[in-house]
């Protein structure tokens, strides 16, 4: 029975699948917000990931790839992470109940009762501290420093992984080039992160959670967060084995597997494929419709937007900051865009210009 | 949401809150603290206390035993009465302690009123010269005058001290005179109980007590506790960490505490005592632990202190379980450099010991590096160091005047059904191309190698025999005459360095044969087979006797069926590595049904290297097919293809498992027939497996700074040039030599008709003699049937071996002419112990039958030519000083001459005066006098 639930994940579990169903999951989170915080709900949830992750432990392979010293951080920080991502939630949508209701949120009626910060808040604070020397103190004790034999120049590891905070921008190489993976895209979010307090200057709604007041910079920012940012870290530690092939999770990683890697460029595709030619001599030439179509992607759908879905985000931030909210947004949504191409038409670049190693 | 403050802020709340986490943190505190301390090793060192304390206290009851306790009652009853008889003169002894102590003073007055006198003195002495220096006579006298006067003063004051001095001796004397005998019994039961007291002290130092117990208290433990780390820092040996290399530092010692010591033989692990402490670890062997370590030869992990990081590697699986179950361990997946298993220790040896041919006390290693020359392992894979690897296989440039094709294939299938100790091994129709399909392919290669090699080898011309041989004849012969120096024959199994003599009816010719053991090197001009200088009769009996013997089973093998398809297949194979579909076809088109099949042979013997072990017409050049060796010892394990099979993930396993079934990592694979691995099958059991093994592991290159590493200085290098030739034409085959007894010599029921010892050659026989003889060998013992076969060796190799003797027997080079000079006197009285003696006796030039071979010695005519004139006198003094159990009789017991007239009865100078007799000796001579002896002897 167990064996045969682990076969079904295992042959279920594909990149798509996780992305798509994660996807599935963040869209019904993200429109029931409130369904999906009851008390039933959540605890449901919980119980279901919990069991998941205990029955997980019975198996060899993925008890010893959760308990990997280097892992435990990484699962700990899924819990955290649901934790909160609920906790904020629910308080966003008990916010907004009471808001309609006409009542102050329930941070307002919190800060009307003021206390001392010594002693109540330092000590408060002196405890968790101790708590957390406690937890340091026990893990030292238990986990020991995961370190491995001093590299050697002639044997890398397989499979190599970066740490694990970089784990995201690993699992992005398999879709872009190492320049947009590694950098472009790196640099777009520490300035797209710098770039949010002035995208949305409105302190309306500052100092309580709410989620109705700014539905959609909330949706953009979690899709961001929750499956371009943890779900490929979970899936780089969990999923990616030697040769960052993907494995399921009760999968052994066999240093041997093969995949066939048949993708191809769309350039090949349009010239080869569609007009059964051969490719033009020309790089601008071969590469004018993948260029064209990048063009195209960041010139007409901001237009469209500011005109339908973020009509209200262009009327309240203005153009300039419009602008810069939208290009930042089709550079997140560029990395879904790309995965689901590379999953539907094998595509490997849209533009490749191996002359000057230039290829998105 | 409740509107009230939340009960976060609730003080009391928090207070519990806090008294529950200062509680856990202190106790997680105090976990830590424990865990810190209570490590491995502080276990085995308290283990190793309390063991040593038991061992101390049981050797302290057995020393206590040990003791005269009779002698033991006396003397303390004896000291009794001393200090009684003492005590009666206690009066006086105070009287006169006192008078030394009132003398003391006085002594110390003087010495110092003498000392400051002789310091005024000496600076007088400085100011005078000065002065003096100066011309400043004035000051120059008055200071002379002070010394003039001080002088009688020093005097006196010595006087006086001497005095003193004297005075002070005579109480203590008589002090001591009256307290001697007391002390003298106390030393005496000192002496006695000696042992006991220092084992009462060990005792003491091991068992514990507060001191130590607060020393070792954890938290306390870093001033000076007793427990703590052993470390061996090495100076110049390194840690090879890539980037960086570190000294090497060995912690073992930190567990295995009686490692270096003596009487530790029996513990229990760890605290054995090292197997070899004379050659390793102690400070007098060659190997002290404080220049080598632990893990130069060990492996393993240095720096670590537990079981587990040590990286400890298993004997076996039951090891490994049992130690799984004792110490928790587990496989080190990151260690560097893992422990290699005791049984695999002497592998390391190489890292040092380089350009030998067998290194010294490492018997697996040189029994692993004596299998390898002996398979040619060398001939498909590169070695550094075996580049002079001789080709094992014979020769095929003229197979076609030797063998028949059909004997050819039936070989090829299994050569081990012709011979079942042949060394060639077995290289078609193994496990992974064992399938219908691959079998097909399979004999028709081999038909291919067969067309091949008719096709391209030279006939030799084979003459007729004389005469039909007498098997009987023949058999004696073969027994006698030393083919069992190198071959197993005629039902005696001495040695397996040749081919064993079986099944020859089914191999080859008469004539084919008698050639070859008239003059192998008409047939093979490469081979190591030597010339026996047969008869042309005695070759016939032999050709007779050996092919008496068939192999009937052999011959009825049948010989495959080869498809034309699958000829055509095989070539199209090889054409299109290199060809187009078409042009392959075109080619394939163009050739003959045998020439296609010539040409799969040619193309399997490149695929499978035949070439490296025979020689091949058209391979002259072909380089080797295995993967270079030279590294292998140090190769990356995961560089090695463990294929789907389940096994260890170390090199050991990987070579023995590689060595015994050397096709199994095909084992489930999908692969095509000519993918497929490619290692014959030699038929290794596990006792080769292993020590084969131990020369794979050996393989391995480290960078040992010079210093570190044994440099073979001039002698030794030459001696190795020789061992080289000893084991490529096998002289311990039949020679006892260089430590090794000649294997033939068991044969032999009389050990005068064994061939000849040859330890302390080199002293014994001339250097220019010796280089004569090994190149046209002479008959020196007429009655041994057995003979030094012509090996018809080069000048370069002759005088490596002359040079190999000399210097194993220490002969220096010499210029000097030793000819003996011998005067009248000597010659005569040479002569006439020659006769008392009766040396012509044994020693004849053409010994009469009858008497036992054993009785029977070299004709001394040769002895001028030969023998060194030294090793002569030596060897008369004292015969069985130089060869034990020789039937050569002493004539001077104990360097006593039996014939006190002649010399003056000097042994020395009549051993001499025989030698110089000697020298002069010759046919006539011998002849003469042989002649009175007949009919003494009759």
């Amino acid at each position: 029975m167990g064996e045969a639930i682990k076969a079904a994940i295992d042959a279920f579990a594909s990149p798509v699948s996780i992305f798509v169903g994660s996807i599935l999951v963040f869209a019904v989170f993200m429109t029931f917000p409130k369904q999906c915080t009851t008390r039933w709900v959540s605890a449901v949830f919980a119980v279901l990931f919990l069991a998941f992750f205990a029955f997980g432990l019975t198996d060899e392979h993925f008890r010893g790839i959760v308990t990997k010293p280097d892992n435990v951080p990484i699962v700990a920080m899924l819990f955290i992470f649901g934790y909160f991502t609920w906790f904020a939630m629910k308080k966003a949508v008990d916010n907004d109940e009471r808001i309609a209701k006409g009542e102050p949120p329930w941070e307002k009626t919190e800060a009307d009762e003021k206390v001392m910060v010594f002693p109540y808040l330092i000590y408060i604070e002196f405890v968790v501290a101790l708590f957390c020397s406690i937890g340091l103190v026990l893990w030292s004790i238990f986990l020991k420093a995961p370190l491995e034999e001093p590299a050697n120049p002639t044997i890398s590891p397989n499979p190599s992984k970066a740490p694990w905070y970089f784990l995201g921008l690993q699992e992005m190489l398999v879709y872009f080039d190492p320049w947009i993976a590694g950098v472009l895209l790196p640099t777009f979010i520490i300035l797209g992160l710098c770039a949010l307090p002035y995208i949305d200057r409105d302190t309306k709604t500052s100092g309580f959670y709410s989620y109705a007041a700014r539905k959609m910079p909330i949706m953009f920012f979690m899709f961001g967060f929750w499956i371009l940012w943890i779900l490929l870290i979970i899936v780089g530690t969990f999923l990616r084995g030697p040769n960052w092939n993907f494995f399921g999770p009760f999968e052994v990683w066999d240093v041997h597997k093969v995949v066939p890697l048949v993708n191809i460029n769309l350039s090949e595709i349009i010239f080869i494929k569609w007009l059964s030619q051969g490719l033009p001599s020309n790089w601008f030439l071969r590469e004018a419709p993948g260029i064209l179509i990048v063009l195209f992607y960041f010139a007409v759908p901001p237009v469209l937007m500011a005109k339908t879905v973020c009509k209200k985000i262009y009327e309240k931030v203005g153009p300039e900051r419009y602008g810069v909210f939208i290009i930042l947004m089709l550079m997140m949504l560029a990395l879904p865009i790309k995965m689901f191409l590379r999953w539907g038409f094998n595509l490997k670049y849209i533009v490749a210009i191996p002359e000057f190693f230039f290829n998105i | 949401m409740p509107g009230k403050s939340p009960s976060l802020y609730d003080l009391k709340k928090t207070t519990v809150w806090f008294a529950i986490s200062s509680l856990v943190l202190l106790i997680s505190l105090v976990a830590m603290v424990l865990e810190d301390s209570t490590r491995e090793w502080k276990h085995w060192q308290k283990e190793f206390v309390t063991y040593s304390r038991e061992k101390a206290e049981g050797e302290l009851q057995k020393a206590r035993k040990a003791v005269d306790q009779k002698k033991l009652a006396a003397l303390e009853a004896q000291l009794v009465e001393a200090h009684m008889s003492a005590n009666e003169q206690k009066s006086k002894v105070r009287e006169l302690e006192k008078e030394t102590a009132a003398l003391a003073i006085k002594i110390t007055q003087t010495t110092m009123r003498y000392q400051n006198e002789k310091q005024f003195q000496d600076s007088d002495r400085y100011f005078l010269e000065e002065h003096r220096l100066h011309h400043e006579d004035e000051q120059a006298a008055e200071f002379a005058k002070r010394m003039e006067e001080r002088a009688p003063v020093i005097d006196s004051l010595k006087r006086d001290l001497e005095g003193l001095q004297a005075e002070d001796d005579a109480r203590k004397e008589s002090i001591n005179e009256i307290t001697q005998k007391a002390r003298e019994l106390t030393r005496q039961i000192q002496q006695l109980t000696e042992s006991i007291t220092r084992l009462e002290s060990t005792v003491k130092k091991l068992s514990p007590n507060v001191a130590t117990a607060i020393l070792n208290a954890p938290m306390l433990d870093f001033m000076k506790p007793t427990l703590q780390i052993q470390q061996i820092v090495l100076e110049n040996l390194y840690d090879d960490y890539f980037f960086k290399k570190s000294n090497k530092v060995d912690r073992c010692t930190t567990c295995h505490l009686g490692i270096d010591q003596t009487g530790f033989e029996d513990a229990p692990k760890p605290f054995q005592t090292h197997p070899r402490l004379e050659l390793f670890l102690s400070a007098n062997s060659p190997h002290p632990a404080e220049t080598f370590g632990c893990t130069t030869c060990h492996g393993g992990s240095g720096q670590s202190v537990s079981f587990t990081t040590a990286a400890h590697t298993p004997q076996s699986d039951e090891q490994a379980a049992e130690w799984k179950k004792d110490y928790g361990w587990r496989e080190m997946t990151h260690a560097i450099s893992k422990m290699l298993p005791l049984s695999y220790t002497e592998a390391s040896c190489t890292k040092c010991h380089g350009g030998v041919v067998d290194v010294p006390q490492a018997p697996k290693l040189a029994e692993g590096r004596r299998l390898a020359r002996t398979y040619g392992c060398a001939g498909c894979h590169k070695i550094e160091g075996f580049e002079k690897q001789w080709k094992v296989g014979p020769s095929l440039e003229h197979v076609q005047s030797k063998l028949e094709p059909d004997w050819i294939i039936r070989w090829l299938m299994n050569p081990k059904e012709f011979r079942a100790s042949t060394k060639m091994p077995r290289i078609f129709h193994l496990e992974n191309t064992s399938d219908v399909k691959s079998a097909e392919k399979s004999d028709a290669s081999i038909a291919g190698i067969a067309a091949y090699l008719m096709k391209n080898s030279d006939p030799i011309a084979l003459g007729s025999l004389p005469t039909k041989g007498n098997p009987e004849a023949g058999e004696a012969l073969v027994k006698e005459v030393g083919c069992l120096g190198c071959h197993t024959a005629a039902g005696v199994d001495a040695n397996n360095f040749g081919p064993e003599l079986t099944g020859l009816g089914s191999k080859v010719t008469p004539e084919w044969l008698y050639a070859w053991l008239k003059d192998p090197k008409h047939y093979s001009s490469e081979t190591r087979m030597p010339n026996m200088r047969l008869s042309n009769e005695e070759a016939a009996h032999i050709t007779a006797y050996l092919l008496e013997d068939r192999n009937e089973k052999f011959e009825s093998i049948r010989l495959p069926i080869v498809k034309s398809e699958v000829v055509d297949g095989l070539a199209m194979m090889f054409l299109k590595g290199r060809l187009r579909y078409d042009d392959a076809q075109a080619k394939l088109n163009a050739m003959s049904a045998q020439e296609r099949l010539e040409f799969i042979g040619e193309k399997t013997i490149v695929h499978q290297g035949c070439f490296g072990c025979h020689t091949i017409h058209g391979f002259e050049d072909t380089k080797p097919i295995g993967t270079e060796l030279t590294d292998e010892g140090s190769k990356d394990v995961h560089k090695l293809d463990f294929g789907l099979i389940h096994l260890d993930h170390t090199r050991q396993a990987w070579f023995y498992q590689k060595l015994k079934e050397p096709r199994i990592f095909d084992r489930g694979k999908e692969k095509v027939y000519h993918e497929k691995l490619r290692m014959p099958d030699f038929g290794f059991n596990d006792d080769q497996a292993e020590r084969l093994t131990t020369f794979l592991l050996s393989l391995q290159k480290e960078d040992i700074p010079l210093e570190m590493s044994k440099q073979l200085d001039l002698r030794e290098q030459e001696i190795e040039r020789g061992r080289y030739l000893v084991a490529k034409f096998n002289c311990q085959g039949c020679h006892t030599l260089d430590g090794q007894e000649g294997k033939v010599r068991k044969v032999f029921d009389d050990a005068g008709n064994a061939p000849p010892l040859l330890t302390g050659e080199g002293k014994k026989v001339d250097g220019g003699w010796l280089y004569d003889f090994l190149e046209k060998p002479v008959t020196i013992r007429p009655w041994l049937s057995y003979r030094m076969p012509t090996f018809e060796f080069d000048e370069e190799s002759l005088t490596h071996i002359v040079r190999y003797f000399e210097n194993l027997s220490e002969v220096p080079i010499s210029y000097k002419d030793d000819t003996p000079k011998p005067t009248a006197e000597n010659i005569e009285a040479g002569k006439k112990l020659f006769k008392a003696f009766q040396c012509i006796k044994c020693h004849k030039s053409n010994p009469e039958p009858g008497l036992s071979a054993s009785f029977l010695a070299p004709d001394l005519v040769m002895t001028k030519s030969r023998l060194r004139p030294d090793w002569v006198v030596e060897w008369l003094m004292d015969p069985q000083a130089l060869q034990e159990g020789t039937m050569m009789p002493t004539f001077f017991y104990d360097g006593q001459s039996p014939m006190p007239e002649i010399l003056g009865g000097d042994a020395l100078r009549q051993s001499e005066a025989i030698r110089d007799y000697l020298w002069l000796f010759n046919a006539e001579e011998a002849h003469g006098a042989a002649q009175p002896q007949v009919p003494q002897a009759g």
